[in-house]
């Protein structure tokens, strides 16, 4: 339940706040979703980038492992999103299972969280098969390679940008109900109730 | 050569239809991202996994945009500020909806608990960020211009800015008062938005008075229908009514100091209003009345009790502290640092506060004992050496005498 606050009235009776409603309906996070989704697509790292500077970094008798790879990647980011979206977003999915899993062992909290936000529920089994072929793929590389892989992530993703305030020294501190007086035992405040030994 | 401010500036801007680069402003809504912030909810008051799973969800959603949204250089974070209704309804909610310590809500697990301060810290970043017409040599706005902008776009209004006081003001005081400070001062028109807010501030404690049925004849606005039923009294009404009504009485109170706490300028707008005898009558007519509720009712739970009472004498306290401060801020302090040429008229606006609120004698009672009126009216006679003692006699008599109606020794 939404608690009446001081602000709340200034909001709804004043003309100084700029009406809005804010009830945070659940297609808020479906339409949040297609949005990651269409940012993805419109990123300029494409999986056949990935791929080129993937095959083109190992020696031509590892190819067909991280092909095999890629191929499983792919077809996990399929059952992820569904054919209905076209190719070009699972390829893009497929782009974002590698990057998610390319420095993971393991399906851990934070990358299930990651994929949900992306695409909704998805079946757990995908995102292992991602993550292992993922891992199968990194351990081809020696480190300068990964390195490589690493920075054409980097080159695309928003990392290593610097937050503004980052210098600011910000309290989480907040305002706390005030220290109180015991409330009057078996006591009251009327003047007739005081107890008085005037007979 | 020195740089041109953002509001001066073109960028080459690469035409989405065509592809062809063009000279646009740096302000330009073509520049801002389509990103859809979500709207802030509060977290679940129960640990349903699912509902707990939504509120992280949304949550890292806000934190992720919030943080690419710090992260962008100075021009296209004003492009994305200015021209994105989704961010502003995502920093609006969370002013609206983030729980405030003094709130009841039950305690949250720590992935919640991290969730929520990494949002609290963004959001208020966001609004220092918003509240500077310069960041740096290089990036700033033309300070007329700034205050057009955080006007006309409602980035900043009275209601958020009373949030912001209350959510962020207790550890970040010193920058929220240059913030607040700020935008007034590059916004005259936010004086004005303050004088048409005051009688909605009035109105709510006239609500609240309603509510616990304690709204005298001369305060209604309008006549009241023959066949209104008359409210119930603190003493007789639900408990869950009388809760709810004591939460807000608790925020109000809460909000209404932490605003002038922060900024205490704006008390000048507040006196206008007749604000100190509104006060004090509300405080005299509430407190009492609520006080000899809480504790005669029977309460099933006895913590809710306690809860209750802890508060009600908070919510005094505020009542009395945000009287004082209007009271120091538009008389006394003007007294003490000699602001004004002729502190005649400030002595005599002391006199006449303090005259016009003997007869609040719990009022009188309680205000003298946070903040002795003998030491404001001995200020007096120091600076002003003529000051009529009749009338300072009959206001320490005043004093004394509400004392001893509540039989409270001095």
């Amino acid at each position: 339940m939404v608690l009446p606050r001081l602000t709340g009235a200034l909001r709804s009776f004043s003309n100084v706040t700029r009406q809005d409603d804010y009830r945070g309906e659940s297609s808020d996070l479906m339409n949040k979703r297609s949005k990651l989704r269409e940012q993805v697509l419109e990123s300029d790292l494409t999986w056949k980038k990935i791929t080129q500077f993937v095959t083109g970094i190992v020696d031509q008798k590892e190819h067909e492992a991280i092909n095999e790879g890629l191929k499983e990647i792919l077809q996990a980011a399929k059952q992820i999103v569904g054919t209905d979206y076209g190719q070009e977003a699972v390829e893009s999915a497929a782009v974002f299972l590698l990057k998610t899993f390319y420095v993971k062992e393991s399906v851990g909290q934070n990358e299930t969280r990651a994929i949900k936000q992306m695409f909704g529920p998805f079946p757990p089994t995908s995102a292992t098969t991602a993550c292992n072929a993922a891992y199968r793929i990194v351990s081809l590389l020696s480190h300068e390679k990964l390195n490589g892989l690493s920075q054409l992530f980097q080159e695309n993703g928003e990392e290593d940008k610097v937050l503004f305030g980052k210098n600011v020294i910000f309290s989480f501190d907040m305002y706390e109900l005030e220290k109180a007086d015991d409330i009057p035992i078996n006591g009251s405040i009327d003047i007739e109730d005081q107890l008085t030994l005037d007979f | 050569m020195p740089v041109l401010p953002l509001d001066e500036r073109c960028v080459d801007h690469k035409d989405a239809v065509s592809g062809k680069l063009q000279s646009v402003p740096a302000l330009n809504p073509k520049r801002a991202q389509s990103r859809h912030f979500v709207v802030y909810l509060p977290p679940p008051a129960s640990c349903s996994p699912a509902l707990l799973e939504e509120f992280l969800e949304r949550s890292e959603f806000i934190i992720q945009d919030l943080h690419w949204l710090l992260s962008l250089p100075h021009d296209l974070f004003w492009c994305q500020v200015i021209f994105d209704e989704s961010l502003q309804k995502c920093l609006d909610s969370f002013l609206s909806n983030c729980p405030r310590r003094y709130d009841l809500h039950p305690p949250l697990p720590v992935a919640a608990q991290n969730a929520q301060r990494e949002i609290h810290r963004c959001v208020f970043l966001t609004f220092l960020r918003m509240s500077t017409h310069k960041e740096s040599k290089d990036h700033y706005i033309t300070p007329c211009v700034f205050g057009e902008i955080i006007y006309n776009n409602y980035l900043f209004d009275i209601a958020k800015l009373m949030d912001i006081c209350v959510l962020f003001g207790k550890g970040n005081s010193a920058l929220l008062q240059k913030m607040i400070g700020n935008i007034f001062q590059h916004q005259p028109s936010y004086y004005q938005d303050l004088n048409d807010s005051v009688p909605t501030l009035l109105q709510v404690l006239c609500s609240i008075l309603d509510v616990f049925g304690l709204q005298q004849d001369q305060d209604l606005v309008e006549p009241q229908k023959l066949e209104a039923q008359k409210r119930s009294t603190p003493l007789e009404m639900p408990v869950q009514e009388l809760k709810d009504a004591v939460l807000y009485f608790c925020d109000s109170s809460s909000t209404l100091w932490a605003f002038l706490d922060i900024f205490p300028a704006a008390s000048d707008t507040f006196r206008k209003h007749d604000f100190l005898s509104r006060l004090s009558n509300f405080y005299e007519l509430c407190c009492p009345e609520l006080e000899n509720a809480i504790i005669k009712r029977k309460f099933e739970d006895k913590s809710m009790q306690t809860d209750l009472w802890r508060r009600l004498s908070h919510s005094r306290k505020k009542i009395l502290e945000t009287f004082h401060i209007i009271l120091s801020n538009t008389c006394l302090q003007p007294i003490l640092e000699h602001r004004a040429e002729n502190i005649q008229p400030y002595i005599e606006d002391v006199l006449q506060v303090l005259t016009v609120l003997l007869p609040d004698r719990r009022f009188v009672c309680d205000y003298d004992e946070l903040f002795p009126v003998a030491e404001d009216l001995n200020l007096l006679q120091q600076v002003s050496p003529t000051l009529d003692e009749t009338r300072t006699s009959y206001i320490l008599h005043g004093v004394q005498g509400a004392w001893a109606d509540t039989r409270r020794p001095i």
